[in-house]
């Protein structure tokens, strides 16, 4: 069952990342089942990548928690600060019941503020996630050879033995598809795709149970991402790896996810299997990104549509509130009461 | 159709520390107007280079071997560097690829977006002013030329003529100003409405105001009548009264009903037939009155009727004769240099002729094909243009040869004596014997006589176009270009205006709150939006070729689309001419007309977009095709192995042999001549030759085209 508690690897939940005014990741949650690959699309500035980073701990998160194999990794003190200062603010009018209900509430507030900080402490960093960046020329230093860039993780993980190193390294690079000879190269040496390679290579060899490629495959040419998505897929299979794949090519997240979620402004709008996102896309900018996908094929193409999302044309949000609602069975739509029984309805029919 | 730009076996190579980079060899295409031409291809493939060279922004260590560029009536591999100030950013304008790198990090984004436009505005006012002199002058020695009788009443006619164009320009500076004024006017009213609607009015004070002087501005009696007039003046002044009760009560009921006034009014003006000036300005100065009033259809008919009856149709048909009289005269001198030309090829089959008599048929063949180029054409002729230019060079490089070849070879075997000598004695030197440069006599003949050939070949096309000139088309298009010319004689770019058109741009290209953002600096954008400014940079000076080096790679789907559909909606609308260059194929489906694969430095495959994306002959295509997963894709992806060659040493057959699934034994000996498929579409690979197995395209690309074809079925056969 999809729901079992053991099925879910990673769990993130109110994940909320503030830039002093900038919401970047605002209220987001989902899950991350063992061996999918969950993609995750929007346009640029919409908070996918700073998600992905906030997951392996890049950031100190603003509030909300991330449990990764039912151990809580990341959580930020934001929802229990707000919570005493509501209480505190209610305090001065309240009478005296509501003064010692309000006292106790502080007091677990701040119990709970407290777990949640040391739980974020001693969780440390992540080994079992790893992430491959977007750029293979500025995420590998130009100074170190692949062999030195490969076994940096171990190093620093505390493995001193040479030969482990060494038949580690080895082996992940043919994994990789690239041989022993390219060891003792300098980046510069190799062109993108092996570059990219060099990027999975490094981030394989700590035995992670999951992946975040960060747009992976964005910068290269697309015979090549061809290979890398082949490598990619080979990869997953082989290692029974969890992906978190952050794309914006459409054609790609498709054709490599088993779920999809859909982000638009620091809020996750949509979130489901790729193919009934594809087949019954339903908030609107879901439909609009659907819709700019480009396709080889001129005749189409002529006369292709393209939908223009304006959240204020298309939501009416002064009364009611939007919130992640599940419209059919695992499929989630950010809405309001009544979008929701739209959306109800147009799957229905 | 007008070719606007002839590419012609350009081939350009680069100076690196290993040796001589062969990056783009002998490609050949044509670019018409009004289309777009995508370059297709992987990074290292010359796509960029061919690119740059036609801007004439190659890296210092670039060597040009060969070919040309021809555009209006240049050689834009030849011209100095003087002269391509007077192209780029106003004729030729690229949007680069990093859009870090190509904008100035120190200059704010308003400076950025004009500083073309003020520099080009003043240079296009002086050169249009240059060409409709020239052209008046032209024109008016033509007609005296054709009527020796009437010479007295033809320069009074010219000058009238001139008057008019004055008179015209005056009127239409007026109403262009206020029609724009009006147009954004009533833009801005749209959004404001919309945003009142849904309570979302920000800046309510700016806008406002910003309205009101819009609308004043708009004042003109072609664009508001005098009736509407008043009414427009008190509700543009009425908008901003009680500015302050409105921002704070948030009710703008009030100005909302002046918004609607002012919208009511400006609609009905903007709408409707633009107003004839030149048959207008004629109408008032032979009344000595006031400007016509009434319907502006009725107006324009009433004005040109006067027009034709009085002034143009006499006029018209002066001009006429004149350029009858001067396509003869150049007709005729253009036989003249043909025999020169007869001339020449003979003396030149055998070989170059000695040297007093070929410098003498040299100059005597370029002296008549310069004279036979027509000054009243109103698209220069790139080929006759050029042609001595060329003829030149190759008759200089090839005495440069003759002079100096033997000494470099004799230098060259000295040196190598020298080397082994020492290395019989079981030295070993530590230098190398370089290869001299020397020039391919044979190869320079061989250009000239191509040269020769192809002038003949396009003089013959010219004589036989004479049987079927059109001279009252012509005479037109003519009195339309001086009358272009006139305009932009007058069309003066103030900072104000540059400012306005640089906001309008930002808004085009989809950067919110362009006001705002106009004093940012360009690390305060994201990478889209500094992709979108640099765009906006490139349409600023209104080119006449845009060329864009992978514009959207860097950017996400909608905004990607929305690029899209900006240059191609300014394609349509100014009638642009685009190369598009991506390593993308799905991107250009919807922009290319034509289609060009490259792969290490030549062109594979070229056709129409149909051709390429329906019907592809060429195994890199099938490969390129098939490597991308779209929306149905399930299987294994078929990447292509390994990396492209390294054109240092560029290997001796199909430089894609080494890749491909499909390669037979005579790829790797002999590189592949095209082989037609259609009059438009051609592949050069072996699998085209009558001797070659029959092989069919990979399943994954075939499937997708039935795919296709199955989507798009009902309207193809509807065609």
């Amino acid at each position: 069952m999809p729901n079992e508690k053991d099925d879910i690897l990673l769990k993130v939940e109110h994940l909320c990342q503030y830039f002093g005014p900038v919401k970047a990741v605002d209220d987001v949650s989902f899950d991350i089942k063992r061996g999918e690959v969950f993609g995750m699309v929007g346009e640029s500035g919409c908070g996918k990548t700073t998600t992905g980073r906030s997951i392996i701990k890049l950031y100190d998160i603003t509030s909300g928690s991330i449990y990764f194999d039912g151990k809580r990794i990341a959580a930020g003190a934001g929802s229990y600060k707000a919570a005493i200062k509501k209480a505190r603010a209610e305090m001065r009018t309240a009478d005296a019941d509501g003064k010692t209900r309000l006292k106790a509430e502080i007091a677990e507030q701040k119990r709970q503020m407290a777990q949640a900080l040391s739980d974020h402490k001693a969780a440390g960093s992540v080994t079992q996630i790893q992430m491959i960046f977007q750029d293979p020329i500025a995420s590998l230093d130009p100074r170190m050879t692949v062999y030195e860039t490969i076994a940096e993780g171990l190093r620093i993980r505390g493995e001193k033995n040479k030969a482990v190193i060494d038949e580690k390294v080895y082996r992940v690079l043919e994994l990789v598809g690239l041989v022993r000879e390219h060891a003792t190269r300098y980046p510069h040496e190799f062109s993108g795709g092996q570059r990219q390679r060099i990027g999975v290579a490094r981030s394989v060899i700590m035995e992670p149970q999951m992946i975040i490629a960060d747009e992976p495959v964005s910068a290269l040419d697309v015979s090549i991402q061809a290979q890398v998505i082949n490598l990619l897929n080979d990869l997953r299979h082989e290692l029974g790896l969890t992906i978190m794949f952050i794309a914006h090519d459409l054609s790609v997240v498709k054709y490599f996810s088993d779920r999809i979620g859909v982000m638009y402004f620091g809020k996750m709008v949509e979130l489901t299997t790729s193919d009934e996102l594809f087949a019954h896309p339903l908030h609107p900018y879901t439909r609009s990104l659907l819709s700019a996908i480009p396709l080889p094929d001129p005749l189409y193409e002529r006369q292709r549509k393209r939908i223009v999302y304006d959240p204020l044309v298309e939501h009416d949000y002064s009364t009611d509130k939007p919130s992640l609602r599940e419209v059919s069975a695992g499929h989630f739509v950010y809405c309001n009461e009544a979008e929701y029984q739209k959306y109800c309805q147009a799957l229905g029919a | 159709m007008e070719k606007k730009l002839q590419v012609r076996s350009l081939r350009i190579s680069f100076r690196t520390v290993s040796g001589k980079l062969q990056a783009v060899r002998d490609i050949s295409f044509d670019l018409y107007k009004g289309e777009t031409l995508a370059i297709v291809g992987e990074s290292g493939s010359g796509k960029s280079v061919t690119s740059k060279a036609i801007l004439g922004i190659l890296a210092g260590n670039a060597i040009i071997e060969g070919g040309e560029i021809l555009y209006d009536g240049q050689d834009l591999l030849k011209i100095s560097e003087e002269d391509f100030y007077k192209l780029r950013g106003d004729k030729l304008s690229m949007i680069f690829q990093d859009p870090l790198s190509s904008l100035n990090p120190i200059m704010r984004i308003g400076k950025q977006l004009t500083e073309a436009m003020l520099l080009k505005g003043k240079a296009r006012q002086r050169s249009n002013r240059r060409d409709f002199n020239r052209k008046m002058k032209l024109m008016e020695e033509a007609m005296k030329a054709a009527n020796p009788a009437e010479t007295d009443s033809i320069g009074e006619k010219c000058g009238r003529f001139n008057r008019l164009e004055m008179k015209h320009i005056e009127l239409e500076r007026a109403y262009n100003e206020a029609f724009e004024a009006a147009s954004e006017a009533l833009v801005e009213i749209e959004n404001i409405l919309f945003l009142i609607d849904k309570k979302a009015l920000k800046d309510a004070g700016v806008r406002f105001r910003e309205v009101r002087e819009f609308a004043l501005r708009a004042e003109n009696p072609f664009v508001v009548t005098e009736s509407d007039a008043p009414a427009l003046r008190a509700a543009a002044k009425s908008l901003t009264t009680g500015m302050g009760r409105q921002v704070s009560s948030g009710d703008y009921s009030k100005a909302a009903s002046e918004l609607k006034t002012i919208q009511a009014i400006l609609t009905c003006a903007t709408s409707g037939e633009r107003p004839d000036f030149f048959a207008i300005g004629y109408a008032q100065q032979a009344n000595q009155g006031g400007l016509p009033s009434g319907d502006r259809a009725a107006v324009n008919a009433r004005c040109r009727k006067a027009l034709e009856e009085g002034f143009m149709g006499e006029f018209s048909r002066l001009a006429q004769k004149g350029l009858d009289f001067n396509d003869g005269k150049y007709a005729r001198l253009r036989q003249a240099a043909e025999k020169e030309l007869d001339a020449a090829m003979k003396a030149f089959e055998k070989g170059v002729p000695a040297d007093a008599s070929a410098s003498a048929i040299v100059g005597a063949l370029t002296r008549a094909v310069d004279a036979s180029v027509n000054p009243l054409d109103v698209v220069k002729d790139s080929l006759v243009c050029t042609f001595s230019g060329s003829l030149k060079a190759f008759m200089e490089t090839y005495r440069r040869g003759e002079k100096t070849n033997g000494g470099k070879i004799r230098k060259y075997e000295r040196q190598l004596a020298r080397h082994r000598k020492l290395e019989e004695k079981g030295k070993r030197p530590d230098w190398t014997v370089a290869k001299p440069s020397i020039v391919d006599l044979d190869q320079t003949h061989e250009n000239i006589m191509h040269l020769m050939t192809r002038l003949k070949e396009h003089y013959a096309s010219l004589d036989a176009a004479e049987a079927t000139r059109d001279t009252v088309q012509k005479t037109e298009r003519l009195i339309d270009s001086i009358q272009d010319n006139a305009s932009g004689m007058v069309d003066k770019m103030t900072k104000r205006r540059a400012r306005n058109k640089a906001l309008k741009l930002m808004e085009e290209v989809g950067i919110p709150e362009p006001r705002k953002r106009y004093r940012d600096y360009p690390f305060q954008f994201s990478g889209g939006m500094r992709q979108r400014i640099v765009i906006a940079i490139a349409l600023a000076a209104n080119p006449d070729i845009l060329i864009c080096d992978e514009p959207t790679t860097a950017l996400d789907v909608t905004i990607q689309a929305q690029i899209l559909e900006l240059i191609n909606k300014l394609k349509k609308e100014r009638q642009l001419t685009v190369i598009f260059i991506t390593h993308d194929l799905g991107v250009v489906a919807n922009m290319a007309d034509r289609i060009a694969v490259m792969y290490a430095g030549k062109i594979v495959e070229y056709g129409l977009s149909e051709e390429i994306f329906y019907e592809p002959a060429h195994p890199y295509t099938w490969a390129l095709l098939s490597s991308m997963p779209d929306l149905e894709t399930r299987e294994k992806l078929e990447a292509i192995p390994g990396t492209p060659p390294n054109m240092i040493y560029p290997p001796k057959g199909d430089a894609f042999a080494e890749r491909n699934l499909y390669a037979m034994k005579i790829d790797l000996e002999r590189q592949p001549p095209q082989f037609p498929i259609t009059e438009t579409h051609w592949a050069a690979t072996w699998l085209l030759h009558p001797n070659a197995p029959k092989v069919e395209m990979p399943k994954a690309v075939s499937e997708r085209i039935r795919n296709m074809r199955a989507r798009t079925g009902g309207e193809r056969n509807a065609q």
